[in-house]
């Protein structure tokens, strides 16, 4: 959970401004007591929360607004997610003496989500390997989210299928969606968005309700076929 | 054994440890003359076992050196020696938890980026045989699980 960026300094840093493996819980986050905050190695304000928080903004929203709560939360994520691109592209131009757009891109995203796996969001692998078709495959393993609320039977992570679709428009500065396709709610071990332009997120959504698996969306969009 | 500290502390809230629960600070107290003195090897052979492990790669395949048409060789001694470091640290402390959470888990996703695997599975399973000959067997017997550790967090294709 992340908030705003502040000024305070983290001692290990000032001591160590280049040192890169920073992600440890302890090194990663600075807790002072005192004055009941917590910051990050970026500068940033964290607050830690339980599931009770995840439950919470679940419930709520539904309760608030019924099926409009998945929309809700995928705009979220995307506001989050656009914001955090701007945010990441200055922690990134100073610790690593370059700009983003200079770096090696696998390694520019692994650094983007080190602190998300740092602050509890889950573990993540990237599948580029169908980049220049236009989409990409990313997998999220223990999700925050699908953690919380369990096997319910249907995908969950709308957040994080946001946050997906905001940094990585700002990042490529082509419009992107995301749409899960994938989910540990459903029972499956992990995650698994598809990022790419609306065509092919609206392909996918409507081979879900077909009843086609992740698999069956991989293998179609491979095979080049899109909605007519 | 730092870990395993906090572990314990956090267990026996309240109420004292077993003989069992405090077998691991007896087992690092009758072998902490050892890897202090095998902390002081690695210090003080660093360069030399980084480049016979250098070498010896090099002999083998020279393609490992080589990302493109760049020339890696000085950005691997220098992440070599940096890995060396933290591995004398976790063999002091008895501590491969800390290096797995603290880098292992943070340079494996690096290395993935860079494609770097093979490197690595090279690099730690060469220094193995270099540590080996370079060490006394006691000595060399706290060094090579860690970076038996270290190779596979760091040299495993997912």
């Amino acid at each position: 959970m992340v908030i705003v960026a502040s000024d305070s300094q983290h001692p290990v840093k000032l001591k160590h401004p280049k040192k890169h493996n920073h992600y440890g819980f302890r090194e990663f986050f600075q807790f002072d007591p005192d004055r009941g905050n917590i910051t990050d190695w970026n500068g940033a304000q964290n607050l830690l929360t339980t599931e009770d928080f995840i439950i919470g903004l679940v419930e709520g929203l539904e309760e608030e607004v019924g099926d409009s709560a998945a929309a809700i939360m995928y705009t979220i994520g995307c506001e989050w997610g656009q914001k955090d691109a701007f945010f990441f592209e200055k922690w990134f131009e100073k610790e690593f003496d370059r700009s983003m757009r200079q770096a090696n891109l696998l390694f520019l995203l692994e650094t983007w989500w080190w602190p998300f796996t740092s602050q509890g969001w889950g573990r993540w692998e990237v599948d580029m390997g169908d980049r220049r078709q236009g989409f990409m495959f990313i997998n999220i393993f223990d999700s925050a989210v699908a953690r919380t609320l369990g096997d319910v039977g249907k995908p969950v992570c709308y957040l994080y299928a946001g946050l997906f679709s905001g940094f990585f428009t700002e990042l490529v500065r082509k419009q992107l969606g995301c749409i899960e396709i994938q989910c540990y709610s459903m029972g499956e071990t992990y995650c698994k968005f598809l990022l790419g332009g609306q065509d092919r997120i609206d392909a996918a959504s409507f081979w879900m309700n077909e009843g086609a698996n992740a698999r069956d969306i991989e293998k179609r969009l491979r095979d080049g076929e899109l909605l007519r | 054994m730092l870990s395993q500290l906090e572990r314990l502390s956090c267990e026996v809230d309240g109420r004292y440890a077993s003989d069992a629960e405090l077998q691991f600070l007896t087992d690092y107290v009758q072998s902490f003359n050892l890897r202090v003195q095998t902390y002081q090897k690695l210090q003080e052979i660093e360069v030399a076992l980084v480049q016979q492990t250098y070498n010896k790669m090099r002999s083998q395949d020279p393609n490992l050196f080589k990302n493109g048409t760049e020339d890696i060789s000085g950005k691997w001694k220098r992440d070599t020696l940096r890995v060396l470091r933290y591995v004398a640290i976790a063999v002091l402390m008895n501590d491969p938890e800390t290096l797995r959470e603290r880098f292992l888990l943070w340079f494996q996703t690096i290395m993935r980026a860079f494609s770097a695997e093979k490197g690595c599975n090279a690099t730690y399973t060469v220094l193995q045989e270099i540590v080996k000959q370079n060490l006394p067997a006691a000595q060399a017997s706290l060094v090579c699980p860690i970076l038996e550790l270290t190779r596979r967090s760091l040299g495993t294709v997912s």
